[in-house]
């Protein structure tokens, strides 16, 4: 699902972000990735939804190379993988309806639909009760799970995460990890980017460490389906 | 961010947008449109600020036009004054008469041309005396001279032209004598060639202004909504998707702003300069400044259209980056 092949990464001449990643994620996959600050894991996920491209390297995501894809293709490859942030990245004047219907409307969805599809992601999230609330008012973590509604609502096949507990105290934490395994089950390949070792250690899933632009271990967990060793 | 919030109404407003029915072109504008309405209404204040300074800055530029369409007008009418005339000796027959007449407008430039008899002419002098007619007790008609008077095309007013048809207009047999007031003509031409100078000069640096001043705050008003156009790129939506309604947007700005400027203006005209121009002309007939012309109006309704337009245009390039 996502390969990444010698990928180099550089924002100016002096210090580069990446340095030679090879790093293959499989279908259905879920992983960590960990490392100190600046260590290149947002980055990474960056090069994944296309925000960054790499000085080098090529990164594939479901058999299409992003490095290659014109300005005009990086939107249609952003509608098959949800990104969640720190700090959620909400519209602060909507109600939490609008910011997720957003994702269906760009799709050109019609609007009972979106109604619909919408109402069914924020129950499925336990916001269902708020969704004419503007974002501004709720906590943390309802807006966490705004943003991953948002992420989630037309079943991405991708689920990119940088840091997104890092924010939240540990209740919200669990139900945000629980979200991150049930999406994972319906067949979402997930990606986490965290330094937050609680969250990896009770999640026992496969986990990349980076340090300063390098892989510098990883560990595969049991409970990794189909994963194959690159 | 926090004025907002107290107008938020409780209740989940209805959404009244049509349903994206595919590639139905009408469908999606009304979607686009709806959107661009649904902006405006989000974000009172940021468009508040943004009509208002299209309004004042069309006001400047409009009321300058309205001065400079002004003046343009009552040189008109001073350039009425650019006259030729031809002096005879004697009363000319009526078949005389007819011969020069025709001889003179055959010439480049001529417009009108009347005869003044003698009569005439001691009638006029005796206007220009008014309260003195006694000096001119007992002087007959016969003293004075009989003459053309040649009022000369507009487009034929100036210097050059004007001593090139005085050229023509001695060569015809029968005029040696001819007076066209040729200080004034050089004066007031050169007079003419100055103010135009000056306001094209003056009108330039006030449109680089407004220019300016108007997509400067609309760069502003888009950067305050970044993070608008950075979840909508997110989200996987195309340029054009996230750019339409905020084009449309920039659009109902310009005209908002037009339209504003043109009543304000027209509200000051009526109640102030309506009647403040008589100093401008000599000419009593058509004292009082006129209002713009309508082909003007609709300019100032276009550049206002046109400003909120490209100035949305140039703004989002720089913060759309897909």
């Amino acid at each position: 699902m996502i390969q990444l092949h010698n990928v180099s990464l550089s924002y100016q001449q002096d210090a580069s972000a990446l340095n030679n990643i090879d790093l293959k994620i499989g279908k259905g996959e879920f992983v960590f990735l960990t490392g100190p600050s600046g260590a290149g894991k947002t980055s990474l996920l960056r090069l994944l939804y296309g925000a960054l491209t790499p000085n080098s390297g090529q990164v594939l995501i479901d058999g299409q190379n992003v490095t290659r894809m014109s300005a005009s293709q990086i939107p249609l490859l952003r509608r098959s993988i949800g990104v969640v942030f720190q700090d959620f990245k909400l519209l602060n004047n909507r109600t939490v309806f609008e910011n997720v219907a957003i994702t269906l409307e760009v799709l050109g969805w019609g609007r009972a639909d979106v109604g619909k599809k919408t109402m069914y992601i924020l129950k499925q999230m336990g916001i269902e009760s708020k969704y004419n609330l503007i974002t501004q008012r709720l906590s943390g973590g309802e807006q966490q799970r705004v943003a991953l509604a948002r992420a989630l609502v037309n079943d991405p096949k991708i689920l990119l995460a940088d840091e997104p507990t890092g924010n939240l105290d540990d209740a919200n934490k669990n139900q945000i990890l629980s979200i991150f395994k049930e999406a994972n089950i319906r067949g979402t390949t997930v990606v986490v980017a965290t330094h937050d070792r609680r969250l990896i250690e009770q999640s026992h899933k496969r986990l990349v460490t980076l340090n300063k632009g390098e892989i510098v271990e990883q560990m595969e967990k049991e409970t990794a389906s189909d994963y194959q060793a690159p | 961010m926090n004025k907002w919030k107290k107008k938020q109404p409780a209740t989940i407003k209805r959404l009244k947008r049509p349903a994206l029915s595919g590639d139905v072109f009408g469908g999606k504008a009304g979607f686009y449109l709806a959107r661009a309405v649904t902006n405006i209404r989000q974000n009172v204040f940021v468009n508040v600020v943004t009509i208002g300074t299209i309004t004042l800055a069309l006001l400047i530029v409009s009321l300058f036009l309205l001065v400079y369409v002004n003046i343009e007008s009552a040189a008109e009418n001073w350039s009425e004054r650019v006259q030729v005339t031809v002096y005879f000796d004697k009363e000319l027959t009526g078949l005389d008469q007819n011969a020069f007449r025709e001889k003179i407008l055959a010439l480049p430039g001529a417009s009108r041309v009347s005869y003044v008899t003698r009569d005439e002419a001691l009638k006029r002098f005796k206007v220009r005396l008014k309260g003195q007619e006694a000096i001119l007790e007992g002087i007959s008609p016969e003293v004075l001279p009989t003459s053309f008077e040649i009022t000369l095309k507009r487009s034929h007013r100036d210097t050059a032209s004007v001593e090139s048809f005085v050229t023509a207009l001695k060569r015809i047999p029968g005029i040696t004598e001819v007076q066209y007031g040729e200080e004034w003509v050089r004066r007031f031409n050169s007079f003419l060639n100055f103010m135009r100078l000056l306001g094209a000069l003056l009108g330039g640096f006030l449109v680089i202004a407004v220019v300016f001043i108007v997509s400067n705050t609309i760069k502003l008003t888009i950067y305050s909504r970044r993070d608008e156009l950075d979840v909508m790129a997110l989200v996987g939506a195309t340029r054009f998707f996230i750019k339409a309604p905020f084009l449309l947007e920039g659009l109902i700005q310009g005209m908002a702003g037009s339209v504003l400027s043109i009543i304000i203006l027209y509200g000051l005209f009526e109640g102030f300069l309506h009647n403040a121009g008589n100093f401008l002309t000599f000419n009593p007939v058509s004292s009082g400044l006129n209002f713009l012309p309508l082909e003007y109006i609709a300019g100032l309704l276009l550049a206002g259209a046109l400003l909120g337009f490209v100035g949305s245009l140039t703004s989002l390039k720089r913060f759309i980056n897909v």
